[in-house]
């Protein structure tokens, strides 16, 4: 029965809809990085009772992936999304000016560059070497090496 | 400023503490832990002599081994799981 509720959810994505609802996508990509494990049985299940209604919509954030148990796939989008995210979490960043170099513009030191390197190693999961992590001072060149790292392109 | 020849040690042993002491699993050992090696770098900031600089890396150093023992032994006897503990 799973294999089935997959198959139709493969086959509604491959049939993308002019009625394509953008609020709930924007709803999805929102929710994306919270939800993960519970994205695959939500969109089956959203997928079947559209299905009943005639209706058909792409109800995924438009990759064709399958997503049994792994994380959704990096785009540059989110992870900049990610690293101004927990940038503005950071206490001593007004969150107003948060695009700007760590140093030069918002006056941090390199105590708290390394710190903000460690709540990038966090939120994404892998190691950042010293050598690399002192030559991050921007949020660009972080979001470019998370890139680099991650063999995510565009 | 700290001296440029040991500049790339303060930092990754400031790496290393932060990363150990966040390793406690009592949330009290955990945040002071955090909050002492913070202010302790912080407020060395500024020294120059680089025989101070010497000293304060070798205590660096032996703190952070103190910090490893003392995590190693929170997690043998660790007390139950309150709302407040990182999971």
């Amino acid at each position: 029965m799973a294999a089935r509720v997959l198959q139709q959810c493969v086959r509604s994505l491959g049939r993308p809809s002019l009625r394509l609802c953008p609020v709930n996508l924007a709803l999805r990509a929102a929710v994306a990085p919270a939800v993960t494990v519970h994205r695959p049985f939500s969109f089956a299940a959203d997928s079947r009772r559209t299905r009943w209604l005639g209706q058909s919509r792409i109800s995924s954030v438009g990759l064709l992936c399958r997503q049994y148990g792994d994380l959704p796939p990096l785009t540059l989008e989110t992870i900049k999304d990610r690293v101004l995210y927990v940038l503005k979490l950071y206490d001593k960043i007004n969150p107003e000016k948060v695009t700007s170099h760590f140093m030069k513009d918002l006056g941090l030191d390199s105590l708290d560059q390394v710190e903000i390197i460690m709540a990038m190693e966090d939120e994404f999961g892998f190691e950042i070497p010293d050598a690399e992590a002192e030559k991050l001072m921007t949020p660009e060149e972080i979001v470019q090496y998370i890139a680099d790292k991650k063999d995510v392109y565009e | 400023m700290m001296a440029a020849s040991t500049r790339s040690q303060v930092i990754s042993l400031y790496k290393m503490m932060l990363k150990e002491s966040s390793r406690f699993p009592s949330y009290n050992y955990r945040t002071y832990a955090l909050r002492r090696v913070r202010d302790a770098f912080r407020a060395n900031r500024d020294v120059e002599d680089p025989k101070a600089v010497e000293r304060l890396m070798e205590e660096g150093e032996q703190m952070l081994a103190l910090i490893q023992r003392q995590v190693s032994i929170g997690k043998m006897y660790e007390a139950q799981r309150t709302v407040v503990d990182a999971p």
